[in-house]
């Protein structure tokens, strides 16, 4: 296959350079080779690498090292130590703005970006076209850059980076900005540029963006690679990560009851078809809860089933007592409670089961429990669940 | 091959570089480009006024032709020089967020300052040799073919001090303030107020390896005297400079991937 981009081991460290005597130390060390002593990694030996026709997304908290990794992908920064490898043109959006002078004509800063990209005059005014129309900002082009909204910056900034025709485009959360119809435009004309054949390196905060653009996504934590891999299980695992990470308040909260309860929960879990217990679930299969209960004073409690997303979103819930349900006795004191969720229809993500147990007449909360399990899956469908539906003539 | 040697210098993107330089001054004036050529000639006037009515400077080896012209030759030519170094020296500072988001050969930004600063103040310096001649001087129109590689080589050489001074000027940001002094200094120890005779014997040998005084000499020989005096110090002086602009590109080089860090 054909690579486009090879990272190969690269890290890198940002100087400290606050006080004039650092900035002098690291001066020196540069003129005799050396690199700065002191400083932040912001990137852990990376190694990476993208094949031409190969979309990317890169994902990640902030903070994480994702544009630092973009600047050193274009060569804007030095990586301190590993080697960056590219091949063929490339055009970088680190930001659409950039380059432009606010004092300049629309027109002026067009010429100026574009022959910054490497593009002749030849070619720009065979495209220049192409260009006015894709920013669609009219007579604006011919005003100082100062008098234009955020938005139509953005838009000729996009503009000149499709009339350079790169092979490797890299672009950090860009289509944040404009407007909804604008962005729709920009994500055609990425998915446009895909389709011939194009690479992109895509950083974006909107797994939605990722997951429509991208065949592949890198999730990059404290500098370093957590995670890559195909599209859909990484931005899955990103998310559970972030959801996780929310919801760590509200478990602390629940673990406070539980010890002393009366009606207790003794066993909680989670099967699959076959009988065994698992954390994962096709979606579309089918899942099975397995609920103990403990009676103290042997008659039957009643039991709660509750689906969370891992955020503490409930996405349903039932109790068994307002479906006549009863539990199966065991032994004396213990009760089970088996419910099946048939074609699970909750979407690909990370989910909570959630448990509780009440005493027979139903009025009081006695014990719950929380189990995390994911849906896997692949599809573009957004939301918690999949509601059944057809597409009409 | 990395990102870092792909920086290609783009031609066209210097160009632009240039104009955007020269015209950002001149953008919102209303007489726009005529002042280019206004300003030097207003400021020739009120060198005339100065230094014939107040000073009455005199130059012997030139009375003939008189302070204001003697000066003037060489006035405009050092002031491109100086100013290109000056202005070139923050240059890679004021366009860091340039340098931040895009990926280009940065040497561009200080070779475009310097370039626009010349070419302003050599159509300033056309004028004023125009209006030295209506005045009555007679300046030697034929040896201005041989004044221009004189007035390229004062631009190689400010070049040179440009890439080694912006480079610096990220990293030490004393430099702004040093530079100005410094150069006028060099102002003031280079012989255009006044002649080289003027100076002591023992500074005068010293003298001879200032560059810029080897330029200005030559310029007022060439224009004003119409004079060819080209020795075995011009070979010194072409290698001198050749070898100096390698070396500070070379040292450009070394840094300018590490500027985003300390911009």
């Amino acid at each position: 296959m054909d690579t486009l981009v090879r990272i190969e081991d690269v890290s890198k460290i940002y100087p400290r350079v606050h006080r004039s005597r650092e900035r002098l130390q690291a001066f020196i060390a540069l003129l005799f080779g050396h690199e700065p002593a002191h400083g932040t990694k912001v990137l852990r030996n990376i190694n990476l690498d993208v094949v031409r026709g190969q979309s990317l997304g890169i994902i990640g908290e902030n903070g994480a090292g994702k544009s630092t990794l973009l600047k050193v992908l274009t060569g804007v920064i030095q990586p301190t130590t590993g080697r960056v490898m590219v091949h063929g043109k490339v055009a970088a959006m680190l930001e659409l703005g950039a380059g432009f002078q606010p004092d300049f004509s629309g027109m002026d800063n067009v010429r100026m970006k574009a022959s910054l990209m490497g593009l002749s005059n030849q070619e720009l005014d065979e495209r220049l076209d192409d260009i006015l129309k894709f920013a669609d900002i009219g007579e604006y082009i011919h005003e100082p850059v100062k008098h234009y909204s955020s938005g139509m910056v953005v838009r000729l900034g996009f503009a000149v980076i499709t009339a350079c025709r790169p092979d490797l485009l890299i672009t950090d959360e860009v289509l944040a900005v404009g407007d909804e119809s604008f962005q729709k435009k920009c994500i055609r004309w990425i998915q446009q540029f895909l389709d011939q054949g194009g690479t992109l390196l895509l950083v974006s905060h909107s797994m939605y963006v990722v997951q429509k653009l991208c065949q592949k996504a890198l999730w990059v934590h404290a500098g370093g690679i957590e995670q890559y891999g195909d599209v859909f299980p990484v931005t899955q695992a990103y998310l559970a990560w972030h959801e996780k990470r929310n919801a760590k308040d509200k478990e602390m909260q629940l673990k406070a009851t539980g010890d002393g309860a009366y009606y207790r929960i003794e066993e909680f879990t989670l099967l699959g078809i076959n009988g065994d217990e698992t954390p994962a679930f096709a979606m579309g299969e089918d899942l099975d809860v397995e609920l103990k209960i403990y009676s103290p004073d042997d008659r039957p409690p009643v039991g709660v089933v509750g689906v969370i997303r891992a955020d503490g979103t409930p996405v349903y819930g039932v109790v068994s007592d307002n479906e006549n349900t009863t539990p199966v006795k065991l032994a004396d004191h213990y009760y089970r409670f088996r419910l099946r969720l048939t074609n699970i229809a909750l979407l690909p993500g990370s989910y909570n089961m959630s448990a509780h147990s009440m005493d027979p007449e139903g009025v009081r909360v006695f014990d719950n429990r929380q189990m995390a399990f994911t849906i896997t899956g692949d599809t573009k469908e957004v939301g918690y669940i999949r509601l059944p539906h057809e597409w009409l003539d | 091959m990395t990102l870092g040697k792909q920086r290609k210098f783009e031609w066209v993107f210097f160009q632009n570089l240039v104009v955007r330089q020269i015209r950002q001054d001149y953008l919102e004036n209303l007489t726009g480009f005529a002042w280019l050529i206004l300003q030097p000639l207003m400021l020739l006037a009120v060198y005339a006024f100065v230094f014939s009515t107040i000073f009455k400077a005199r130059i012997p080896e030139a009375e003939e032709i008189g302070f204001v012209p003697y000066l003037a030759i060489a006035f405009w030519p050092w002031t491109a020089f100086s100013e290109a170094i000056l202005r070139a020296n923050n240059s890679i500072t004021a366009n860091g967020a340039l340098i931040g988001k895009v990926a280009f050969a940065t040497e561009q930004i200080p070779l475009a300052t310097v370039t626009a600063t010349f070419i302003m103040h050599l159509v300033g310096y056309l004028a004023v040799l125009i209006v030295l001649q209506l005045m009555g001087t007679s300046i030697q129109w034929f040896y201005l073919l041989l004044a221009l590689p004189v007035i390229l080589l004062m631009w190689v050489f400010a070049c040179a001090i440009s890439l080694f001074t912006s480079a610096i000027q990220v990293f030490v940001r004393d430099l702004a303030q040093i530079l100005p002094p410094l150069m006028t200094f060099w102002f003031f120890t280079t012989p255009i107020l006044y002649s080289s005779s003027y100076l002591p014997e023992s500074i005068q040998k010293l003298a001879q390896w200032n560059p810029m005084a080897w330029f200005i000499a030559r310029l007022r020989e060439l224009l004003l005297f119409g004079e060819i005096n080209f020795d075995y110090r011009a070979l010194f002086i072409v290698l001198f400079i050749a070898i100096f602009a390698w070396g500070s590109l070379r040292f450009f080089r070394r840094f300018s991937g590490h500027f985003e860090d300390f911009l």
